[in-house]
């Protein structure tokens, strides 16, 4: 395995989920969505452009 | 690898969180707005001269601006934290994405694409494992290319690092080799799916069943067109879903050979793999099935979705660093190209083969 060298530097950068709350990076984007979505509902959010 | 772990007082802090992240999200944010007034001003500039140039979407603008950027020059420690939110932003756009889909897209598609995962996963794994041995890779790092190869990328690899007690450098090579192939298909695949003249269906499945990492999965559909984005994300969506059965299995596999914790609790272990946006883009698009929504709030939904795609098309593109790449040694990412050749052609093969039975 000469070809293969150790790694010392990143290749990604990868952020620990907050977890003050034990939740992990799926759920926080889950529970975010729901709630643009409630306030698309709701009509706090209207006309989001693109 | 680098990871930006919250010190307690920092999670302790909701403003510090906000301080800590938002330089590197305003750089995306930025990055991905260029990309999109990018593709704008040419195509507006075309028009107005009555030029014929080919529209390069925005998302290819996003993740070069971003390569350049990434490989050009020192990024300020102050952007890393900001710039791994991209995970975050890609599954919170895959959730609003659902307003997309009718639960009757979801089922047609989806359970094609769950019949094509099946196979596509059974091939992959036979293929990287008869690879890695043909080659001489370590068996643990054979085993993690075959995962991120069969599955999904960077979330399988680090979902089975724990699960099968890998090394950190071993996957660091698989995270390597998955990333470099990763960055040549969302070159390759949307000029192969044009030469062959592939539907915006059949091409967005063959994206989300071949290109390993959902980040680039999507964004290489997205670069096929917009049609191609979204199916891509269905397919996969439905291969991220198995990703807790093939690394159960794994674990099970090597405990068997006393390298690895035995799975006291399977149920549990399924659960805390499972990808929870998965089930998040469901209920959206049951809403929008069930007319929870009027057509402008899921066009608003939709658009959401689109500029949460935004920043993380500029984080894949910054992400990617390619000197740190060709650093990670040959052999892996010889096995790895030649699985993924080979995977792409099988998935290609039953794409067009569903493509011929079910008219995608």
């Amino acid at each position: 395995m000469s070809d293969e060298k150790p790694v010392t530097q990143p290749v990604t950068y990868l952020v620990t989920p907050v977890t003050r709350l034990g939740l992990s990076l799926d759920v926080w984007a889950v529970l975010t969505s729901l709630l643009l979505a409630l306030l698309v509902r709701v009509g706090v959010l209207k006309h989001i452009p693109w | 690898m680098a990871t930006i772990a919250l010190s307690s007082q920092e999670a302790q802090n909701p403003l510090a969180n906000v301080v800590r992240y938002l330089p590197g999200v305003l750089l995306l944010a930025a990055i991905g707005f260029a990309g999109k007034l990018l593709e704008q001003s040419i195509n507006g500039y075309a028009k107005a001269h009555h030029l014929i140039i080919p529209n390069i979407e925005y998302v290819l603008w996003a993740i070069a601006i971003g390569l350049l950027i990434a490989n050009t020059l020192t990024i300020p420690k102050i952007f890393l934290p900001g710039i791994g939110t991209y995970e975050f932003w890609l599954k919170a756009g895959i959730v609003l994405l659902g307003a997309r889909f009718v639960v009757g897209d979801v089922l047609k598609l989806g359970g094609i694409s769950i019949g094509l995962v099946v196979l596509e996963i059974s091939g992959s794994l036979l293929l990287m494992t008869a690879l890695g041995r043909l080659f001489k890779l370590r068996p643990k790092l054979t085993t993690l290319l075959a995962i991120g190869s069969a599955v999904c990328g960077v979330s399988a690899i680090i979902a089975a690092k724990g699960a099968i007690d890998a090394d950190d450098e071993d996957s660091s090579f698989a995270i390597a080799a998955i990333l470099a192939l990763g960055a040549i298909a969302l070159v390759t695949f949307p000029l192969i799916g044009h030469a062959l003249h592939l539907s915006d269906n059949a091409y967005g499945l063959w994206s989300g069943l071949a290109v390993d990492n959902t980040a680039e999965s999507i964004a290489a559909g997205a670069l096929f067109s917009d049609a191609a984005g979204k199916v891509a994300v269905l397919a996969k969506t439905a291969r991220n879903a198995t990703i807790g059965f093939v690394v159960l299995g794994y674990a099970i596999y090597w405990a068997g050979r006393g390298q690895a914790e035995k799975v006291k609790n399977k149920g549990a272990f399924l659960w805390n793999k499972f990808p929870k946006f998965v089930l998040g883009f469901l209920v959206i698009s049951l809403l929008v099935s069930v007319h929870a929504f009027n057509k402008e709030q899921v066009g608003s939904l939709a658009n959401l979705s689109r500029w949460a795609f935004l920043l993380t098309f500029a984080g894949v593109g910054l992400r990617t660093n390619i000197r740190e790449m060709l650093k990670q040694g040959v052999r892996p990412f010889i096995v790895g190209a030649l699985g993924e050749v080979l995977i792409a052609g099988l998935t290609l093969g039953l794409v067009v083969g569903a493509n011929a039975l079910w008219k995608l």
